[in-house]
């Protein structure tokens, strides 16, 4: 990609120490992704896998006191702008081989920079759709209050009167009917579809230039769910929105994205053209051909009506092992690259134009 | 076809809708909400048969009066040419042994209290109260064994499992008391796809077993027709479509059946292109007073330029078979 990219998220690593188990979590372990203007990226992973957390830390949502954050996350809009500069200043981190061993942190000025970094970005510039739309909203303010709101503090609509009317036009643009009612629901009074719908529009109502959609179908009906896709679709189309679509449904992804990631245990495995990366052929990370292999989909039964499963289960995340991290469940491991495989990590190397795998089968 | 383990003949489940605090003293009510209306099915031996439709459409509520944990308002349930509806609890309780469930929030259904031992133990306990220590232990190794977990978890809490292995804990406590009919109540919904195929693996593992019957709730279109053999389809209470999981999937007749199936967002990107997709508005959960109940989001409604037989009180369709094994509640079939 010869343009810079709109956001560009270099060696991102997240981890939580965790109290009960004296050790840390390794959510995400070592990053790289960048966004180009106007695309699509879709994230995939199973649970645990690091995709909402990274998304999170580049957003400073990571509140957790014992969260540690470093890498680099530039946001190029007018004047290139490091979301988590100075951030190391206030955290001390002990290193020992390549592994943080310990942590000071100063919490209160680690969120003081956060906000000075994120400042007039977070929830203007880039803005976010959550999992949970009920949990999300207030519930103590009508919808039409929130979305006001939001309306006010990131656009030059300041009366009151002015910030109705956009978010009147913004609930209309999510095709919720008679925004005028809907207007003064508050978030228990809509279903999860319709609530969903009114937090696109909260988002959208800062005009933003990238939207970051975490699990947006999750727990929605199957009819919900296509009407959710159907709107994002739109919103790609009618407003050439960038956006990071964050999801463990292939099929949603496969939807929407131009571009896919493919993370598995905090670290990003295979990232490719997303027609690419769907074709179910030996090309390309073995962890993806597998996951598309287990999914429930006619073409994939094998005898006896048995889905191809990934045996074993998810990555550990506290005890990483040494080698590649999805070595354990891999099928396609042969003793040529066996020793390799368990003693060393392998790069993510370009294998086609475009489609970057992190593999040894790859790198002879 | 096999004799049927499991016959539903005309199941209806009403939940009072309470105005206010004082209601709840005085014992009036504002109304029922029909949560399942008349819901009949058959579930042969052997046989499992998917039960799908959007969350509030019933499917847990059915799938929960068969195991007589709420009691039903009408209608009547059959285990083996017994009708089990009047049963007391008492008499029962025999019967509870072979007819289980699979809970769908584990964390719930699993005491977090209890070491995975002490889980299993109980439930060992229940169907063979005359082991000793050593008996019991070897039960629990086998059942371990059976859903293809490492002995080393007996000792852990549920808290301490992934959820995957807690799903294999919820089906081993299960087959502790040798069930023949399982309601397994999305069974996989809370699990990524790698760990999904290897339940499902299990479940159909173990019904080639045991002979088991599954009854599979799941509102996941894809999933249902791959592990059923025949498939129900609900909305808003009723059963609306009922056939063979491939005629279902690939040859639905009711217009609800079709646009549920469409709906799936990979089939649809597939069908934009031919533009065969029905457009439809937001809606909520409309329930109209009579005739058919999904006239206001029915495309072929809209079509038909909203004939009135589908709106009359009078004259609600009803499930009847089309043709041979396939039933479908409507005045239009496709």
């Amino acid at each position: 990609m010869s343009a810079t990219p709109l956001l560009r998220i270099e060696d991102l690593r997240t981890y939580f120490y965790s109290r009960a188990k004296q050790a840390f979590i390794r959510s995400v372990d070592g990053v790289d992704l960048d966004v180009a203007r106007g695309e699509t990226l879709g994230i995939v992973g199973e649970s645990g896998s690091g995709k909402s957390v990274t998304m999170h830390s580049a957003l400073g949502l990571i509140t957790a006191t014992p969260g540690v954050i470093s890498g680099r996350v530039v946001f190029h809009d007018e004047t290139p702008r490091d979301l988590l500069a100075g951030l190391d200043t206030s955290a001390r981190l002990e290193r020992r081989d390549d592994r943080i061993m310990a942590v000071e942190k100063d919490n209160r000025a680690w969120q003081k920079q956060v906000e000075r970094n994120l400042d007039g970005i977070r929830g203007g510039k880039i803005a976010m759709i959550f999992q949970n739309p009920k949990a999300a909203m207030n519930p103590y303010e009508t919808i039409g209050a929130q979305i006001s709101e939001a309306v006010r503090l990131h656009t030059a609509n300041k009366s009151p009167a002015e910030a109705r009317e956009r978010a009147l036009h913004w609930l209309d643009a999510v095709r919720i009917d008679s925004p005028r009612l809907r207007y003064d629901n508050y978030p228990y009074g809509l279903s999860g579809g319709m609530c969903q719908r009114a937090m696109v529009a909260m988002a959208l109502a800062a005009e933003p230039r990238m939207l970051i959609a975490d699990e947006p179908t999750t727990g929605l009906d199957a009819t919900i769910q296509a009407r959710i896709v159907e709107l994002l679709e739109e919103l790609k189309t009618r407003f050439g929105m960038t956006m990071v679509l964050i999801s463990h449904d292939i099929g949603v992804i496969a939807r929407l994205s131009d571009r896919i990631a493919v993370m598995y245990g905090g670290r990003v495995l295979e990232s490719g053209p997303a027609a690419m990366l769907l074709e179910q052929s030996e090309q390309g990370h073995p962890y993806t051909h597998a996951l598309l292999a287990s999914m429930p989909r006619t073409q994939n039964v094998k005898a006896g009506g048995r889905l191809p499963a990934i045996e074993g289960e998810v990555l550990d995340t506290i005890n990483v092992p040494r080698g590649c991290r999805f070595r354990e469940r891999c099928q396609r491991m042969h003793d040529g690259i066996r020793a390799r495989c368990a003693e060393q990590e392998p790069e993510l190397v370009e294998v086609t134009p475009g489609r970057r795998v992190r593999c040894w089968l790859y790198q002879a | 076809m096999a004799s049927p383990i499991l016959e539903v003949k005309g199941l209806s489940k009403h939940f009072a809708q309470r105005r206010g605090l004082l209601s709840m003293f005085s014992g009036t009510t504002a109304g029922t909400i029909p949560a399942v209306d008349d819901v009949s099915f058959t579930l042969a031996e052997n046989e499992t048969l998917g039960l799908v439709g959007e969350s509030g459409c019933g499917k847990t509520t059915t799938g929960k009066s068969i195991l007589k944990l709420m009691p039903v308002t009408a209608g009547e349930i059959h285990y083996r040419g017994q009708n089990i509806t009047s049963l007391t609890p008492g008499e029962f309780r025999p019967l509870r042994r072979e007819i289980q469930m699979i809970f769908q929030d584990l964390d719930a259904a699993l005491n977090p209290k209890m070491r995975i031992e002490s889980i299993l133990h109980e439930a060992i306990g229940l169907r063979e109260p005359e082991l000793d220590a050593e008996g019991l232990r070897r039960r629990a190794y086998e059942l371990l064994d059976l859903v293809n977990l490492k002995k080393n978890k007996l000792a852990n809490f549920p808290s301490e499992l992934s959820g995957g292995e807690k799903r294999r804990i919820g089906i081993a406590r299960v087959l502790a008391v040798r069930p023949k009919l399982i309601v397994a109540d999305e069974p996989t919904s809370a699990l990524d796809v790698s760990i999904q195929a290897q339940v499902i693996n299990l479940l159909r593992d173990l019904q080639d077993q045991f002979g088991l019957s599954y009854l599979f709730i799941s509102h996941d279109l894809p999933l249902v027709e791959l592990v059923s053999h025949r498939v129900a389809v609900m909305y808003l209470g009723q059963i609306v479509e009922l056939g063979m999981a491939q005629r279902i999937a690939n040859a639905p007749r009711h217009p609800y059946t079709s646009a549920l199936w469409s709906s799936l967002a990979e089939k649809r990107s597939q069908e934009a292109v031919t533009g065969t997709a029905p457009a439809w508005g937001v809606f909520d959960f409309e329930r109209p007073s009579g005739g058919c109940r999904f006239a206001p989001r029915c495309p072929v409604y809209a079509a038909r330029g909203k004939p009135a037989a589908c709106t009359d009180p009078q004259n609600a369709p009803h499930l009847r078979e089309i043709e041979p094994g396939h039933a479908v509640a409507c005045h239009f079939p496709l």
